[in-house]
């Protein structure tokens, strides 16, 4: 299979604490990775360096056999990558229906967008969100006034109309109620196969219903990688969780 | 949807404004009068400017002024050189009077070295050279302290402060080259703005309607822009800068550009007032000025265009009636002050959100009132 994502010896030195310290890890073309770990193994800034946030010291990632270490994020946004935040990430004083506008646009630059109205094609991938997420009937919404489940899945849906080929989710169903988690579930397995995604969770339960391989991170390395049900065996994972109570 | 309720009700108030300050020579033939009404005009697009870059991008531009005045020098340079007056020396190369005042005894009466620095002036001995650089050179400072804010990622009350600066570094500059732009006194005294052998008195009706068309024009100009999809990506901007940059938006090209807009608008501004007040000084430049651009637009709306600019005419319509009386005169700044305050804390959406809340309730009853005959037709016994 082809390698979406390949994270190569990835290292981020904050002043002599290395956050994240030689991570490696390969993602395929349209697979669901869940990556767990203790509280600050590393995950979201893993996350970071991925997309751009923060600007590694030290390795590679590649996107599509593309180098896109340390790029802006603008641009390693453009490249493919898309990024869910824990707290939900969207124009509050706009409607959902403006928020997916500004979405689906796939020319950045400014004095291409001076004109008005939305080409027919990314009109059809905004209605094509618009049922997958099921933010009908809150098209004209401002965003801002959402409830926390709809902001998440607006979020979400707004990584789709990007089309980006590689979504993050850092914690998706964080504060989510669990008729949201479950629906927020429904979403990213119909995702799965044509997007790669990759999602940082602590809810076990929601890891069991949507993971297959596994990638466990501690102190900022790589501890295990494998189906869920051989991650959950492995000792080593057992004591990194000790004192947290194991995976739960 | 009600959202169509607010489309139409937006539309008649633009196509209301465009009408009134179109048709207002029409109605009123006092000359002094329309004279001042053009000046508020001005103002008005002032307000259209802030309510771009504060409403829309949210950019507090607390400088404001810096390119309205230097907008207004540009021009007023080419209108002093023009000014019979102010020229009369009986040189076959005369200069501004001031340079004269100015000058060390013996200098050569020339624009090239009367003054160190005079020859700045010689390229304004062309009216259409004054004119063009009164939007060229805004535009050129804002692109450059566009670029430099925003590419840091320079936001919130860091700009204000900036911005502030910026506009008081301009009046010390201003001020401190008396001799080629008379210091505190500015420049007055100037000539008319001629266009094709018309010579453009400021009380003259025509003049009026080179500001009414002006502002009627950047209005829509603007209200263009905003909805283009730019426009869009710019408010987004504003909402989430980061989740615009996370969806592959370069941000800060996207507030240079209608940052130097902004700008535009303002040099712009400057230029008319010029020609309708005859005259260009440092208060331009003075923060209190600045300040009050921000007012107007919070009353009337920072997030509408044309909220904005009704704000700064009726601010300013209602400064000159009061300040009539001399008790008025000195409470009105406490005034202004005290109502700033008031609509930023209880009305943020400024004097177009009331109206757009009026809008919604009376929509609110209209449906009441038909799902009422509805009721009572299908009950018709009741």
């Amino acid at each position: 299979m082809k390698a979406a994502l390949t994270i190569d010896a990835l290292e981020v030195n904050f002043g002599g604490f290395k956050a994240v310290d030689g991570m490696t890890s390969v993602i395929d073309d349209g697979e669901l990775r869940v990556i767990l770990g203790p509280n600050g193994a590393g995950k979201t800034t893993l996350m970071d360096l991925v997309s751009g946030k923060t600007a590694s010291t030290g390795g590679k990632v590649h996107l599509f056999g593309r180098d896109i270490t340390n790029w802006p994020e603008h641009e390693i946004a453009r490249a493919g990558i898309g990024r869910k935040f824990q707290i939900p990430s969207i124009f509050r004083e706009l409607s959902v229906l403006q928020n997916l506008e500004v979405a689906v646009s796939q020319e950045p630059r400014v004095f291409r967008n001076l004109r008005l109205g939305i080409p027919t094609a990314d009109r059809k991938r905004i209605d094509e969100v618009i049922d997958l997420t099921g933010l009908e009937p809150v098209l004209e919404t401002v965003a801002g006034d959402l409830s926390h489940g709809q902001m998440q899945w607006l979020e979400l849906g707004m990584l789709i109309t990007q089309q980006s080929r590689v979504i993050l989710l850092d914690e998706p169903t964080a504060g989510m109620t669990q008729g949201e988690t479950s629906k927020t579930a429904d979403i990213i397995m119909r995702l799965k196969g044509s997007h790669t995604i990759i999602v940082v969770e602590h809810d076990m339960a929601f890891v069991r219903k949507i993971a297959e391989k596994v990638t466990v991170m501690h102190m900022g390395k790589l501890l295990a990688e494998g189906p869920i049900k051989s991650i959950e065996a492995d000792p080593a994972v057992r004591e990194a969780y000790l004192g947290t109570g194991g995976l739960h | 949807m009600s959202n169509k309720a607010f489309l139409l009700g937006d539309r008649a108030v633009y196509i209301a404004f465009i009408v009134i300050v179109l048709g207002l020579p029409l109605l009123v033939d006092d000359v002094f009068w329309l004279n001042r009404v053009a000046r508020y005009l001005v103002f008005g697009m002032l307000g259209i400017a802030m309510a771009l870059s504060w409403g829309y991008a949210g950019i507090l531009n607390l400088g404001q002024g810096l390119f309205f005045g230097v907008g207004a020098y540009m021009v007023a340079m080419s209108l002093k050189l023009q000014s019979w007056t102010s020229m009369q020396q009986g040189s076959d190369t005369p200069v501004p009077d001031f340079m004269l005042w100015n000058a060390q005894p013996g200098a050569p009466t020339d624009l090239c070295c009367i003054v160190p620095g005079s020859w700045l002036w010689i390229p304004f001995q062309a009216q259409w050279f004054g004119i063009f650089m009164a939007i060229a050179l805004p535009v050129v400072l804002a692109l450059i302290i566009g670029a430099t804010i925003f590419r840091l990622r320079v936001s919130g009350v860091y700009v204000a402060i900036i911005t502030l600066a910026l506009v008081l570094l301009t009046r010390l500059i201003f001020i401190d080259a008396q001799p080629i732009t008379n210091g505190f006194n500015g420049l007055t005294d100037l000539g008319w703005l001629t266009v094709g052998g018309i010579e453009f008195d400021p009380l003259m009706v025509g003049t009026y309607y080179i500001v009414a068309v002006s502002v009627c024009i950047v209005l829509l100009l603007t209200r263009w822009l905003v909805s283009t999809r730019a426009g869009l990506i710019l408010q987004s901007t504003r909402d989430d800068a980061n989740r615009a940059r996370y969806l592959g938006y370069d941000v800060a090209s996207y507030q240079i550009f209608f940052f130097t807009v902004s700008a535009a608008i303002a040099g712009f501004a400057g230029l008319l007032f010029v020609i309708v007040s005859e005259f260009a000084t440092p208060t331009y430049f003075d923060i209190a000025f600045s300040i009050s651009m921000v007012v107007w637009a919070a009353v009337g709306g920072r997030s509408s265009l044309i909220g904005a600019a009704i704000g700064a005419i009726l601010i300013n319509t209602i400064e000159a009636t009061v300040s009539e009386s001399e008790m008025f005169q000195q409470a009105w700044r406490l005034i202004i002050g005290v109502l700033f305050v008031l609509i930023v804390l209880y009305m943020p959406r400024g004097l177009a959100g009331l109206a757009r809340d009026l809008l919604a309730r009376l929509v609110a009853l209209g449906r009441g009132k038909q799902a009422d005959s509805a009721k009572a037709s299908r009950n018709p016994a009741e």
